[in-house]
Parts: C-alpha cells; structure tokens; sequence
C-alpha cells in the first residue's frame, strides 16, 4: 500500500507518495523545477545542480537539489526564491558558456533567467550531464558508456575508448541528449556563439501565470517531465 | 605470545613488560618517521645498534625507532633518557661520539644540541626548546614512547587499557553519552560532532554497520594523520576498538593513500599484532565483542578524502562523492550505517576513555575542546608538526613555536585549513584556533594544515595555486564544482596576466558564492574560500592587479619587468654569466642593461646581482 506524505513547496500543500523525490513530486503538482541531469526512472545523481530548492529546517535554510531530496512530511521547500533564481541563473549560465550550441541548454538559460553571459563561450559538445550513462546501464544494463577521466579531463566514453559489442546501437543516449538538437538558426560557428533568447517569447506566457503548466513547447525541449511522462 | 584472553591478563602483561624494561636504565629514542627517515635516520638507528654493542652496553641501553616527532627541519632526532637529552640533525659518524662522550663518561656533545635562532644560546632538553614548549602534546606525545611496530611499546605506556575498561565497564550509550560530553568534534575538516554521529549510527537500523578510518590526508603539506598512523597505529586502532563497540560494528576499515607507505606497512604491523593478542578478532578479551579491520589503500585522489567518494572507493567503484540527503551513518558503506572519522578523532577517543569526558573539555573554547594537531610550513623558522590546545591563538602558533618570520621579511597572512582553507591577514592572528571563530572570519580549521605566508607572496597568485590544485583534484561530476573552478581559475589567470576588468572582480564574488552554496560534496563547497577570503580580506591588491595592472609583491611575470639601475650597476658581468635566455647585455665596467623582448623574469640575475642593481617594477 502506498504511503503518503504532505509537504509544502512554494507555500502550496502537496501530497506525494513516501519514497519520491521533491522534484517529482513538483513536477507532478504542476511546479516546474528546471533540471537537466534528471531522468524519469533513472537514478538521480544531482550533477547539474539546476534543480536546487531551499530546505526550511528548523528555521535553517539549507540549499540542496531536489532530485536527490526524499519527501518527508512536513517538509518545507522554496523552489523559487530570490536566493535560488540568482544560484540557478549563475549556474545555468555556466551550462550555456560551456555549450550554447545545444537548443535544451539555451532554453534552461531563459527559462533561469540568464540575460547575459558573462564567461567566454567555449562550445563544448558534451555537458556531461550523464543521461546517456544512466540509460545504457540502467535501462539496457548494457553498460557501453562510462565516465572517464577526473575534473577538467571528465567525459563519456566507450570502455577503453571502442565501441564494444555490447552497445546494441539501440540509440537511447542518443535520443536523451541535449546536446542533439542545435539552436533555431542552426549550428553556431566556433567563435561565434551567442545567447539565443529566442524561446523568451514563449517564457512570458509561463512567467504571467505562474503554477500553471501550459504544455509549452520549451518544456519538450528542456525535456520537462511532463512531455516523457506522457 | 599466547593470546590475551581476559582483561586481567592484559593488565599481568603489561606489569611483565615494565619489569622487563626497568632493566634498562637508560633509552634511547631516534625519529623514524618519514621526515627523519629521509634524512637517513635508519643509519643512525643501524651504527647505534652496532655502536652500543660493541661496547657491551645493549644490555644497559634499550634503543627504540619511533614515530614523528615533529621537528622534522631538524631530523634526524634523538632523544636520550631519563636525562632527556635532546640531540639534533644527526648523522652515522656521530654515533661512536654520542656512544663514547654522552653514554660513557656522560659528557653533551654541544655541536649536537638545537640551537635557538634568536637567542643562539644551545639548549640540551626538549621541553626546553620554545617549538616545543608552548605546545600542548596530547596524541603525539607517545610518539615519542612508542615504536609504531611494536605492540609491546604501545602496551607498556597504557595501550588498550581504555578498550579494556569500555568491555568491562561501559555499554554502549554510555560510551557515546562520554564522547558527546567531551565535544570531541571530527578532526578531518567538518568538525561535525563525533559523538552525534556515533549515536545516529547506533539508532541507525540494520544489523551489519561499519566503522571507517579516513587516511586519505591530501592537503598540501599536511601530514598530521601520515604522522599518526605511522608513529602510534595502535592508538587509532584501540580508538576504532571503541567506536566499533558503540555502535555495534563488527568490521571496520582504514582508508590510507598509497603514496604513504610507511603508515600502510606499520598499520599493517599493528593490525597483525593486534591479532596475534587477541585483540582484534572473535570475543576480544573474553568479551562476546567481536571485531576486525581491514586495511584498503587509496589511489590518491583527493576527493576520495570526502566521506562518500570514500565509501565508493572501498566499494570498488570510482570515487565520486554522492548527494547526502541520506546521511551515510543511516546508508554508507554499501548502503549500510558507516562511521566515518578521521585517523585524529579516533586517536583521540582512548585518552578521553580512560581520563573522561570532564578532562578533555577541560582544554579547548566553548565549542571547540582539546588539542589540533597542525602542519605548520610556509615562510617561518620552524616548521613542523605542532600540536596545540584549541582556542591557541594564531599569534602563539605563528611567533612562539614557529619563530616568526624566516628570512627578515614580514609575515602577511596565514592560510589555515589546506586548499579548502582561507587566507587570514595579521590582523587576524589574535584569533584562536577554533572551528567556529576560523569559520566565521572565512577559513577554517580544517584537517590543520597551516602555511604561514610573508610579504613576498603575492596573494592573487596564492588563490590561483589552490584554484589550480582544486581544478586538478575535482571529480568533475556537478556542475558548479567542474565548471565554476574552471571559470574562476579562467579569470584569476586574465587578472594575474594582466587582462583583469573592473567587473571580474564582482563576477568572481558572485561566481564564488554560486560554488560555495550549491555544489555537491564538501570539496566545491569549500574550494571558493582561498578566492573568497583574498577577496575578503586583500581587496586592494586584487584592485592593484586589475585596474592598475601591478603586481604589489611582484610575483605575477606578466605584470613585472626587470630592470638594471645604471647607478648601482658596477658591470661585473655576473648577471650576464648567470641569465640563461641571453637577455642581458654590456660591456665590462660599464652599466648592462637587460632586453626586456628576450627576458623570461626568472629572477635569477637579481639573485645573482651582489649590488641590488636590478630592479623590478
């Protein structure tokens, strides 16, 4: 039998089942956490930092992501103040100087409120935001991706650098990544990168009626939850 | 040796050997720790060995290798009792000297007693010296007592009396209820109270739970646990004895790196031994206690120094920390209930057993009680392992067992904490050493690494050394710790090159608190305080760097050139002999002048220059 807890996030009661995680259990109410290394049914490593909360503990504030963030009742959470909005816009900037090149991660530059970018954009092809990991050796077992090398030197490879044959070409780190979908105007050149602010237009919409999701089309891109859960 | 099967017979052995010893009146301790190992210690152990009984005296004089002193600029040390005569940077040839004068016909060889930088005057006793004497030796004092491979030393100055009290006497809560009474906090760095952790692991549920000692000490120049582990294991092992025993751990493990592998072989000697008595193993002095510890060796990570990415490393797999929203005393190692200490907090868990909780609060402030050990390098006289009371002042620590500054120049600043320390200015050191008053002025204690930098040290350039470091040692797996070092080390770089702006120095504040508060694990949580506190704390000279493109303590070789003063140049050629790119030209008796396109500043021509004559701007 399922047990239930009630917590409050944003000031709103919510009632989710013991076990999840603050972020689905936000997703599901309707309250979009932004988050990039999440995966519904995959395990949650708390990589990208995006969906950091504010946990109210005994007058404490304490800031921690909320998909590793078990709900228990009574919890008290602030997903979207002040102090997290201007934490999540700097790291989402981060992202989007590492890798403008990808319409997901230009996408949770606006949505986090990223005006400009104050670093020089590098245009990485990877943000290692291990999703492709995750699924081949969560979801297949196949374990044909790892992550190799240690901070700077960090990427996802084959073992020892070859495909094997045990990565079955079923294509999944392919279809999860966000990196697959370039901005609207196509490809950026090395050099000439810049932040697309092009999906602002659509964020109004979201930004004038808050708490409610209007299915929009960033959301597919950002790979909200909502779209895979459907 | 049969195995000790009760309390009492630990208690008979123990009188055995202290018969045993009495025979010999007098001892002899020489340094074998790395420090002193390095400066050929073990030669000096062999020709004294070889030396005494040559003269028949090793029936008389009992020789013992033991573990760090601390003094390690003056090692080799040895120390002859009861006399308590003090000898320093011995060499093999003095052996037959010390053997023939001192242990003889009782007569002090003056070349081999320290010398006092400041008075000059020679000084014959340990407690004499001012690097010892305003210490406060609780853990390393029986490093002096004790060879690390011997359990017998261990023993005979009171060894594993307190496990034998704990099984006795105490139940589990009381042991832990003692602990929290005497607010020992851990040692590694978090100075998260240990005995808080005991009790959630001991409430934690499940039947399997585990006791870890982390020795994967990789701050950059500190070696206060290497010293531990490697001159007193016994010590560690009775406090993980006791742990285990509180908690209700059966297995426990001690996680050291490699690249230590004098503590790794005598932690082995130790567990080996500890066996063999019956200390370690089934019903552990006829007690239904039962434990045994393993010994797994780090690669070298620093990272793996962080509770989680420890636990993954012992587990097998790569050492990445991992969010703790769930405490690893409720799930750590393979998702079991874990204490993790520090190699220092279980070294300090005998002592408070056997003397109570009353007597270690005794020492120490408010929050912060008993003694830190502290690596004390940088730009001071003696430098070395130190160990003081916490609430010591930095003054004390910096000018009384450090003896000031080195070379004449004045002490700027102090980074306490290792990498993930801050750096506090002058006018901080009336601070004492305490985990809450370091925290708030923007450092902290941390595992007690101490360097002592002066005015030739450029403190831009010091952010930038531990930005790099931290850079090398992050696992790269979130975001704000991977990418966040890597911009700040990005800007840090343009203003120490001279491409600094206005506003870099606002987004490194802003880029530094966005780290601070939102990275994974305890590493990029910490690792904007040397930024942070520079910031704090040397604001002018970051401005020197950036608005005027000066290098205050003309460190940063793209902001300075070099430069001949034509007035004081006597053109002896020397610096033109010495400049390894070419870039200095002139003739003899004539003023040379250097070639600022071919000068690489290595600064080996003002080294060079007997009449200050090169300058630099």
């Amino acid at each position: 039998m399922k047990q239930y807890v009630t917590l409050t996030i944003d000031g709103a009661h919510v009632r989710a089942v013991k076990g999840t995680s603050v972020l689905d259990a936000a997703i599901e109410f309707g309250i979009c956490i932004p988050h990039l290394c999440h995966v519904p049914n995959l395990s949650d490593i708390g990589a990208c930092r995006l969906c950091i909360v504010e946990h109210i503990k005994d007058g404490k504030s304490k800031v921690t992501t909320s998909c590793t963030l078990h709900v228990q009742d009574g919890m008290v959470i602030r997903s979207n103040s002040e102090k997290i909005k201007k934490l999540r816009r700097n790291i989402a900037e981060l992202l989007v100087a590492q890798a403008p090149n990808s319409r997901a991660i230009q996408d949770i530059a606006v949505r986090c409120g990223v005006k400009e970018v104050r670093y020089p954009f590098r245009n990485s092809d990877c943000v290692l935001c291990g999703q492709c990991v995750r699924v081949c050796t969560e979801m297949w077992g196949a374990r044909a991706l790892g992550f190799v090398g240690r901070g700077k030197d960090r990427h996802v490879d084959f073992p020892l650098g070859v495909r094997e044959e045990f990565c079955k070409h079923c294509g999944s780190c392919n279809l999860l990544c966000p990196m697959t979908i370039t901005p609207c105007k196509g490809p950026m050149k090395r050099g000439e990168e810049y932040l697309c602010g092009k999906c602002e237009s659509q964020l109004m919409i979201t930004e004038n009626r808050p708490d409610s999701c209007v299915w929009c089309e960033l959301g597919k891109n950002f790979q909200c939850a909502r779209y895979s859960q459907s | 040796m049969p195995k000790l099967k009760t309390a009492p017979d630990l208690e008979l052995f123990r009188a055995e050997l202290h018969q045993e010893r009495a025979r010999f009146p007098v001892t002899i301790t020489i340094c074998g720790g790395t420090g002193c190992q390095a400066s050929q210690s073990k030669y000096v152990f062999q020709a004294l060995k070889q030396e005494l009984g040559a003269h028949g005296l090793d029936k008389r004089v009992w020789v013992r290798r033991s573990g760090c002193h601390g003094f390690c600029e003056q090692g080799p040390l040895m120390v002859i009792e009861p006399s308590n005569i003090f000898y320093c940077h011995i060499t093999p040839d003095d052996v037959p000297d010390i053997v023939q004068q001192t242990m003889r016909n009782n007569v002090i060889i003056e070349k081999l007693l320290y010398t006092d930088p400041i008075s000059g005057k020679k000084i014959q006793t340990e407690a004499e010296i001012p690097f010892y004497r305003s210490q406060d030796r609780l853990l390393l004092s029986q490093n002096r007592l004790v060879d690390p491979c011997s359990i017998d030393d261990f023993i005979a100055v009171g060894g594993y009396s307190a496990i034998s009290k704990v099984l006795a006497t105490m139940k589990p809560e009381k042991i832990i209820e003692t602990i929290k009474e005497s607010g020992l906090r851990g040692r590694g760095g978090g100075g998260f109270p240990t005995g808080q952790k005991w009790a959630e692991c001991r409430a934690a549920l499940g039947d399997e739970k585990y006791v870890i000692c982390n020795a994967d000490e990789g701050d950059p120049g500190a070696y206060m646990d290497r010293s531990i582990l490697e001159g007193n294991p016994h010590l560690v092992l009775e406090g993980m004895l006791i742990g285990a025993f509180a908690i209700g751990a059966e297995y426990g493990y001690i996680y050291v790196r490699r690249e230590y592998p004098l503590a790794v072989e005598h932690a082995r000697t130790a567990l080996k031994q500890a066996r063999e008595y019956g200390l370690l193993g089934e019903h552990i002095l006829g007690s239904p206690f039962s434990f045994d510890v393993e010994i797994a060796r780090g690669g070298g990570a620093f990272v793996c120094g962080e509770s989680t990415a420890l636990m993954a490393s012992l587990e097998g797999k790569v050492g990445e920390p991992r969010p703790k929203d769930v405490h690893t005393v409720e799930e750590g190692l393979w998702n079991k209930p874990t204490t993790l200490n520090n190699v220092e907090t279980w070294a300090n868990v005998p002592f408070i057993i056997n003397n109570g909780s009353a007597w270690f609060a005794a020492k120490g402030t408010r929050n912060s009680k008993g003694t830190k050990i502290i690596a004390l390098t940088g730009h001071i006289r003696n430098t070395g392992l130190v160990e003081v009371a916490l609430g010591t002042s930095l003054n004390t620590v910096i000018y009384d067992i450090g003896g000031g500054p080195a070379n004449g120049k004045a002490i700027k600043a102090v980074q306490t904490g290792g990498p993930s320390g801050g750096c506090l200015p002058v006018s901080k050191f009336d601070l004492p050493i305490d985990f809450d008053a370091l925290y708030e002025a923007g450092s902290m204690v941390g595992s007690g690494g101490m360097v002592v930098m002066d005015e030739s040290t450029c403190m831009v350039d010091v952010a930038k050394y531990f930005l790099q470091f931290l850079q090398d040692e992050s696992c790269g797996k979130c975001v704000p710790c991977r990418l966040g070092i890597d911009r700040m080390l990005e800007i840090i770089t343009d203003i120490t090159e001279g491409r600094g702006k206005r506003e870099h120095i606002a987004l490194l504040q802003d880029l530094a608190d966005t780290v601070q508060q939102t990275s994974l694990c305890g590493l990029g949580k910490t690792a904007p305080n040397p930024v942070l506190s520079t910031l704090r704390y040397f604001p002018e000279e970051y401005e020197a760097h950036v608005i005027q493109k000066r290098c205050p303590a003309k460190v940063c070789k793209p902001l300075i050139t070099f430069a001949i003063d034509v007035e004081k140049c006597s053109g002896c050629g020397r610096c033109f002999a010495a400049c390894p790119h070419g870039a200095i030209s002139g003739e003899k008796k004539q003023a040379h002048v250097i070639n600022p396109q071919s000068c690489n500043k290595c600064g080996i021509c003002a080294e060079e220059c007997k009449f200050q004559a090169i300058t630099i701007n």
